[in-house]
C-alpha cells in the first residue's frame, strides 16, 4: 500500500508520463464515444467523390469510393482499443498465472513444461506465427487476437516467475507455507501487490504491441475482416500516396503515431515510478 | 560433461516442440493448395487426385513422423508451385536475405549503442532528453508507417527519388547500395528507438556503478573509464540483446521488407509458402529456423560463460 | 489544396526525369550488325511454372509461347482476331462429319540444343513430339491445368488415362500418321478444336527434357519457339533470341494487316524480314502498380499495362483514349479491350437466395436477385475502379466476342431503384425478412473497396448493412476452394476468354459444369442447357449466334448473376520500338514482331 502511493506521488511529477496519460485518456474517450455510438459511425457511407481533398465537409477528404476519412480514423480508435484492451488483459493474466504457477512449482516438471512452451513459441518468429494461426483459424473475428495472446504472455510470464521464486525462499512465505496455507492464497496476498508493477508495465506495453501487429496483420490481409482500423487505412494508402493522395495515410499515422507515444509514455513513467530499483538514481 | 548432455537433451526437446507446433499450425491446419494447383473447370476426381499427390487425405501422425524424417535426412523435396528444389530456393533466397538484412541490423545496433551511450554520459541535460525522446518517438512508429513514408519521400518523383522503388537486381557493389540503402533504413529507424533505450537503461545501470565512482576517485579519465570498465562489463546484456534480437529482427523484419519491397529472399518466400500452403518449402524453413533457434541459444551460453567468469 | 500540390511537383519532376533520360538515351545503332537489341517488357504479375501444362495464368502464356511452338497463333494485325497457322503447315483438314482433323507440321523446326539431348543437340520437331505433348495433359502425375479443354473430346484419350497412363501406348484419337502429320479423332464434333492449339496448353514439348528434368521441367524450358530462357526468377526472366528458330518472313497479308486502315505504314518495314526481331527480351515481373509505373518513368522498361491509379497522369482525354502531350513525346499507346469480364455470381444451390423447392420461395428468392441486380449501380463501379473507360455490358457475351450484340437491350445494367424497391415489395421482401447476403472475396484493398461499394448501392434499396457481410479469404486459392464446394453465397470472379467464341462463356452456365466446374453459379436451366447442348456442336453461324443471344436473354431474366464489365487495358510503350501489343489471344505471340524503330533494316533496300 505504501508502495502505492509512493508511486502515484511520483508520477504526479514525471511531466512526460502524465503527458501520455491524458492522450491515452482522450483516445479512450473518443473510443467510448464511438462505441456508444456518438461518433464515428458514417465510416461507411460512401457519398462523397473520389479522392476529394480536406475540406469543410471532409475535413481530411474522401478516399477512393468517396468514404470520409476523419470517420474511419476516428472508427478506428475503437478498433484498436478493441484489440489493444482484449490482447493485453488476457496475455497479462495469462502471464501471470502461467509464470506464478512455473515460479511456485519451481524445478518440477511443471516449471520444466512452463519453460519449455515459452521457448518454443519463442522460436518460432514471429510474424510467420500470427499468419500461421490466423489461418488456421480460417478467418474468424478472434483468429488475430488469439494468435497475439498466445506469444505475447511469455514475457510477462518470465518476469512474474523471477519474481515468485525470489519471493517464495523469503522467511514469512516459508512460514505461511509450514502452517498449512493453500499457495493460492499465499500467491494472491503476498505476491500479487508485488508483481502489480510488473503486470501493469507490461500490460502497457503489450497493448502497443497488440496495436502495431493488427497495423502489419490488416496490411497483409489477416487483420481485420469486417469494419475499419488504421492498418486497413494504411493498406489503402500505400497505392494511393504514390499516386499523389496522402488523406488515408496522414489521417492513420498520425493518430496511430500518437496514440502509441501515450502509451509508451504513460510506460516509461510507471516503469520509472514503480520500479524500486529505480528509486535511488 | 552432465552439464552438456542436459543442454543437449533441452535443446533436442526444444526443436521437437517447434516443429510439432509449427507443423499442426502451418502444415495440418494450413491452406490448401490444391485450388491454386487445379486449372478452370476441374472435374471432382482431378482435385482427388491432386490432393492424394499433396499428401492431404494421409492421417496426421503419419504425415509428421514424415516430416521429421525428411528434416533429419535433409531430403527436403522440390516446391509444389514451381518445381524448384527446395535446396536450391534456399541457396537462393538466403544469401539475399543476409545480404539485406545484415548491414541494417549491424548498423541499428552500434548506433543504438553510441546514442545509449551519449544519453548515458550526459544523464538528466538535454543530450539525454533529445535522445529520449527521439527513441520514444522511433518506438511509436509502425513499421508500416516508416516504409510507406521512406518510400515516397525517397523512391517517387513526390520525394528525391533517387532509389528504386522495389526490386533487386544486383550486379556490383553499386548496385547493392541502390536496392539495399532504402530498406536497411527502414530497418535501422524501427529498431533504433528500442535499442537507444536498452543500451541506455544498461549503460546507467554501468556507470552507476561503485566501482566507476572508486575508479574515478582515483583519478582515471573519461576515456580510460568508458573503455576499460563500462564498455567492458557491459558485453553481456550487449551480446544477449544482439543475439535475441536476430530470430526477431532479422527473420521476422525480413518478411515485411522483402514482401514490400520485392525482394527475392527468404522472407519472401516463406510468406508465399505460408499463404499458398506449398508444404515442402514451409517445413524446411520452419524446420530450420528451428534448429538455427536452439544453435543460437546454445552460442549465447557458451559466450555468457566465456566473458563473465561470475555465470555458471 | 493538398491535392494540386503534389499533382504540380509530380508534373515537375515527370517532366525533369523525361529531359534527364532523353539527354541520356543511346543514340540510335546504325551499324545494324555490332550491338544487341535489347526489348525491356514489365509485367504486372509472375509465372511460377513454366510448363506448358501448367501455362494458365496469362503471364506463364505470355512467356511459353515465345519459348515453345504451338500448331496455330492469332495472327498479329488483325481484328476481329483471325486464326492462322504457327508450326502447322495450314489450317486443318476436317473431315466433312467434323471428326477427323488432319494437320501437317513445318519443316524445319527445331528444338534449342540442351542436356536433355543425347550429345546436347536439338533435333527437329515432329508430329509424335505433338502426340506426346497432348498426352501429357492426361497424365495425372504432370499434374496439367489445361486438360479440360480435351477432356472427353479425344477418342481413347480417357480410355489411356484409366489404363496407366502409359507414353508407349497409343491412343487411337490422337496419332502421328507419319513424321510430320497428326491427326486427331473426335468424339463428338468440337468447332473450337483449333482454337485450343493456339494456346499455350497446347505447346510442343520434348519427351527427353520432361524425363531429364522431371520436376524441375517447369523452370528448364527446352522448346522450339522463337527465343530460348536465360535466367528466371521470381523477380524477372530473360529470352535470348533462339537459333534453332524456323526461317519465317514477316507477311502483312498473311498478319492480317488492313492496307486502309492508318497504322499500317508502321509496320510495313517489317515486310520481307524473319523474325525475332529483338536479340534479347528482358521480363520483369512486378506486380505493384506504383513500382511498374516508376519503373517505365525512370526507363528502366520499355514496356507497360498503366495501373488505373495513373490514367490520371497519363491520358489527356478519355474517350477514345488519348495520351497528353509530355507522354506522347516519349510512348506510344493502345486501349485494348480485356478478353474477358468480372461478375458477380449469385451461388443459386443456397435455398436462402437461389432455386428453392417450393415455388412460390422460388420466385420470391428471383424478386430478390432481380433487385439487387437492378439496384447494382455500374456507372458508378467503372468510374471508381476502372477509370470509367471499362465497357459495361448486359449479359455474358462480352464485348471482344464475335458474338456480341451492340444494339441489344441493356436494361439489366441500368440502375433501377424504383423498380428494384417495387419488386423488392411484390415479393415480400423488408428489412426483417431480407436475408443475410455473404459476399466472398480474397483479402485485397481492392476487393475490400468492391465490397464496402456493394453495400453501399444496396443500402439504396433499403439493405441494411448488418444484412451484408464479408466472407474473406487470405488467398485467392482459399477463396476458390471456398465457392468451389458451393460454400461462398455471392461469388465475384472474373473469367478470360479462353477463345473468341461465346461458347467459351456460356459454358459457364451450363448446369453439368456446376462447382467444381466453372459454373460457379451453379446455375441449372433446363432450356438454356438444351440449346447449349445444340449449339456446341455448330460451327460459328448466324443461327448459332442467335441461339448464344436467346441463352443470354434467358440468364438475364433469371437474374443468376451480376453482369458485367470488360475493363479497358491501357498499354503505353517507348515510342522507340514498333508494336502491337496484345494482352488477350495475340498475348505473348506479338513479342517476336517487335522491333526497335531506330535499327535500320538488316539487308540493303535493293
Amino acid at each position: 500500500m505504501m508502495a502505492m502511493a509512493r508511486t502515484f506521488s511520483r508520477l504526479r511529477k514525471d511531466r512526460s508520463g502524465l503527458a501520455g496519460l491524458s492522450i491515452v485518456a482522450l483516445f479512450f474517450l473518443a473510443a467510448i464515444a464511438v462505441w456508444a455510438g456518438w461518433l464515428g459511425q458514417d465510416w461507411s457511407a460512401a457519398d462523397g467523390a473520389r479522392w476529394e481533398g480536406p475540406g469543410a465537409a471532409h475535413w481530411f477528404g474522401t478516399n477512393v469510393l468517396g468514404q470520409d476519412i476523419f470517420e474511419r480514423a476516428v472508427y478506428s480508435v475503437r478498433t484498436a482499443f478493441e484489440i489493444g484492451l482484449v490482447v493485453a488483459l488476457l496475455s497479462t493474466v495469462l502471464g501471470a498465472v502461467l509464470g506464478a504457477v512455473a515460479g511456485w512449482r519451481g524445478d518440477t516438471w511443471v516449471d520444466g513444461a512452463i519453460t519449455w512452451l515459452k521457448g518454443v513459441l519463442d522460436a518460432i518468429p514471429f510474424y510467420l506465427f500470427v499468419a500461421a494461426v490466423a489461418f488456421a483459424l480460417r478467418g474468424a473475428p478472434w483468429a488475430m487476437h488469439l494468435a497475439m495472446v498466445a506469444t505475447f504472455w511469455t514475457t510477462t510470464a518470465r518476469l512474474v516467475r523471477a519474481e515468485v521464486l525470489k519471493i517464495r525462499s523469503l522467511d514469512y512465505v516459508r512460514s505461511a507455507r509450514a502452517i498449512g496455507l493453500p499457495g493460492v492464497v499465499i500467491l494472491a496476498r503476498h505476491v500479487l501487490p508485488n508483481t502489480t508493477h510488473i503486470l501493469l508495465v507490461q500490460g502497457t506495453i503489450a497493448f502497443v504491441a497488440a496495436i502495431k501487429t493488427e497495423v502489419v496483420l490488416s496490411f497483409l490481409g489477416l487483420g481485420v475482416q469486417d469494419g475499419v482500423s488504421w492498418g486497413l487505412m494504411l493498406a489503402e494508402s500505400t497505392q494511393e500516396v504514390l499516386a499523389g493522395h496522402f488523406g488515408n495515410f496522414i489521417a492513420a499515422s498520425g493518430m496511430l503515431f500518437l496514440l502509441l507515444l501515450g502509451l509508451n509514455l504513460l510506460a516509461d513513467a510507471m516503469q520509472d515510478a514503480l520500479d524500486p530499483k529505480q528509486a535511488a538514481l | 560433461m552432465r552439464f552438456t548432455a542436459g543442454k543437449l537433451l533441452h535443446g533436442l526437446l526444444l526443436i521437437l516442440g517447434v516443429t510439432f507446433l509449427s507443423f499442426l499450425l502451418m502444415v495440418w491446419f494450413g491452406p490448401d493448395q490444391t485450388y491454386s494447383l487445379i486449372g478452370k473447370n476441374a472435374s471432382a476426381e482431378e482435385i482427388a487426385s491432386v490432393r492424394h499427390q499433396l499428401g492431404y487425405d494421409q492421417p496426421f501422425f503419419a504425415r509428421y513422423f514424415e516430416y521429421l524424417r525428411e528434416l533429419v535426412t535433409l531430403d527436403l523435396g522440390a516446391s509444389n508451385a514451381s518445381g524448384e528444389a527446395v535446396r536450391s530456393l534456399l541457396a537462393r533466397t538466403l544469401p539475399v536475405s543476409l545480404a539485406l538484412m545484415i548491414p541494417g541490423f549491424v548498423l541499428g545496433n552500434l548506433l543504438g549503442i553510441a546514442l545509449g551511450l551519449a544519453a548515458a554520459q550526459h544523464r538528466g541535460r538535454w543530450p539525454d532528453r533529445l535522445i529520449t525522446g527521439f527513441s520514444v518517438s522511433g518506438m511509436s512508429l509502425s513499421f508500416l508507417v516508416i516504409i510507406i513514408a521512406l518510400q515516397a519521400l525517397l523512391c517517387t518523383p513526390y520525394g528525391l527519388d533517387l532509389f528504386p522503388v522495389r526490386g533487386w537486381r544486383v550486379d556490383s557493389f553499386a548496385s547493392y547500395l541502390q536496392y539495399a540503402t532504402v530498406p536497411s533504413l527502414s530497418l535501422i529507424l524501427v529498431t533504433l528507438g528500442y535499442n537507444t533505450r536498452f543500451y541506455r537503461a544498461v549503460f546507467i545501470e554501468e556507470y552507476g556503478r561503485d566501482h566507476i565512482r572508486t575508479a574515478r576517485a582515483f583519478g582515471a579519465s573519461t576515456t580510460e573509464i568508458l573503455w576499460k570498465h563500462v564498455l567492458r562489463n557491459s558485453l553481456v546484456p550487449v551480446i544477449t540483446r544482439f543475439m535475441f534480437s536476430i530470430p526477431l529482427v532479422v527473420i521476422s523484419g525480413s518478411l515485411l521488407i522483402e514482401s514490400y519491397f520485392g525482394i527475392p529472399g527468404i522472407g519472401l518466400a516463406t510468406f508465399e509458402a505460408i499463404t499458398s500452403g506449398d508444404q515442402p518449402v514451409l517445413k524446411a524453413v520452419v524446420g530450420l529456423t528451428a534448429v538455427a533457434f536452439v544453435l543460437l541459444q546454445a552460442v549465447t551460453d557458451t559466450l555468457y560463460r566465456l566473458v563473465d567468469p561470475r555465470v555458471t | 489544396m493538398a491535392r494540386r500540390f503534389p499533382g504540380l511537383l509530380h508534373r515537375i519532376a515527370v517532366a525533369a526525369a523525361l529531359v534527364l533520360t532523353a539527354a541520356c538515351s543511346e543514340p540510335a545503332n546504325d551499324s545494324g550488325a555490332a550491338e544487341a537489341t535489347v526489348y525491356r517488357h514489365a509485367m504486372d504479375g509472375a509465372p511460377r511454372s513454366l510448363d506448358p501444362a501448367q501455362a494458365s495464368s496469362v503471364y506463364a502464356k505470355m512467356l511459353v509461347v515465345n519459348l515453345y511452338d504451338t500448331l496455330y497463333r492469332y495472327k498479329y494485325l488483325a481484328r476481329p482476331y483471325e486464326l492462322t497457322p504457327n508450326l502447322a503447315d495450314g489450317m486443318p483438314q476436317v473431315s466433312t462429319d467434323g471428326l477427323i482433323y488432319t494437320i501437317r507440321i513445318k519443316p524445319g523446326a527445331r528444338f534449342i540444343d540442351d542436356a536433355a539431348f543425347p550429345g546436347g543437340a536439338g533435333r527437329a520437331v515432329t508430329a509424335e513430339d505433338f502426340v506426346y505433348s497432348l498426352k501429357r495433359h492426361f497424365d495425372p502425375a504432370t499434374r496439367s491445368r489445361g486438360a479440360w479443354l480435351w477432356q472427353d473430346r479425344i477418342v481413347g484419350m480417357e480410355q489411356w488415362k484409366t489404363d496407366g497412363a502409359d507414353y508407349d501406348a497409343p491412343v487411337p484419337g490422337l496419332r502421328a500418321i507419319d513424321e510430320r502429320t497428326v491427326q486427331i479423332q473426335l468424339i463428338t464434333p468440337f468447332p473450337q478444336l483449333t482454337h485450343t492449339l493456339a494456346q499455350g496448353f497446347a505447346a510442343v514439348v520434348p519427351r527427353e527434357a520432361v524425363e531429364h528434368y522431371g520436376a524441375g521441367f517447369a523452370i528448364n524450358p527446352v522448346g522450339s519457339g522463337p527465343y530460348r530462357l536465360d535466367g528466371f526468377d521470381s523477380s524477372g526472366a530473360t529470352l535470348l533470341r533462339s537459333e534453332s528458330f524456323r526461317h519465317e518472313p514477316f507477311s502483312l497479308e498473311a498478319e492480317g494487316a488492313d492496307p486502309a486502315a492508318a497504322g499500317t505504314g508502321s509496320f510495313e518495314h517489317l515486310e520481307g524480314r524473319a523474325p525475332p526481331f529483338i536479340d534479347r527480351i528482358e521480363v520483369q515481373f512486378i506486380a505493384e502498380d506504383a513500382a511498374r509505373w516508376n519503373t517505365l518513368i525512370a526507363g528502366e522498361a520499355d514496356f507497360i499495362k498503366v495501373p488505373v491509379s495513373q490514367f490520371d497522369s497519363v491520358l489527356a482525354s478519355r474517350a477514345p483514349p488519348r495520351l497528353n502531350a509530355e507522354m506522347a513525346a516519349r510512348f506510344d499507346l493502345a486501349a485494348n479491350l480485356e478478353s474477358g469480364f468480372v461478375h458477380t455470381d449469385f451461388n443459386m444451390d443456397d435455398p436462402a437466395i437461389g432455386y428453392h423447392p417450393d415455388p412460390d420461395q422460388d420466385a420470391r428468392n428471383r424478386g430478390l436477385r432481380c433487385a439487387i441486380v437492378k439496384a447494382f449501380d455500374w456507372e458508378r463501379r467503372n468510374e471508381v475502379f476502372y477509370y470509367g473507360i471499362g465497357r459495361v455490358f448486359p449479359g455474358i457475351i462480352p464485348p471482344v466476342a464475335p458474338e456480341y450484340d451492340t444494339s441489344q437491350d441493356r436494361t439489366w445494367t441500368e440502375r433501377d431503384l424504383d423498380g428494384a424497391r417495387r419488386l423488392l415489395r411484390e415479393s415480400g421482401w423488408h428489412a426483417d425478412n431480407l436475408p443475410t447476403l455473404e459476399y466472398g472475396f480474397p483479402s485485397s484493398v481492392t476487393e475490400r473497396q468492391m465490397f464496402e461499394q456493394f453495400r453501399s448501392f444496396m443500402a439504396d434499396i433499403g439493405y441494411p448493412a448488418e444484412k451484408i457481410r464479408p466472407l474473406t479469404f487470405a488467398t485467392y486459392g482459399d477463396y476458390a476452394r471456398a465457392y468451389l464446394n458451393r460454400e461462398v453465397m455471392l461469388v465475384t470472379t472474373g473469367w478470360t476468354m479462353d477463345y473468341p467464341d461465346a461458347e467459351n462463356t456460356m459454358q459457364l452456365f451450363f448446369g453439368p459444369n456446376a462447382s467444381p466446374g466453372s459454373n460457379s453459379a451453379n446455375y441449372d436451366n433446363p432450356e438454356f442447357n438444351r440449346l447449349f447442348r445444340a449449339s456446341a456442336t455448330l460451327r460459328p453461324s448466324p443461327m448459332r449466334t442467335s441461339m448464344y443471344r436467346n441463352m443470354n436473354r434467358i440468364l438475364q431474366e433469371d437474374c443468376a448473376t451480376i453482369s458485367g464489365i470488360s475493363r479497358t487495358l491501357i498499354l503505353v510503350w517507348n515510342r522507340e520500338y514498333t508494336m502491337l501489343p496484345d494482352r488477350s489471344f495475340v498475348g505473348g505471340f506479338f513479342f517476336r514482331f517487335v522491333d526497335r524503330a531506330g535499327a535500320p533494316a538488316e539487308e540493303p533496300a535493293n
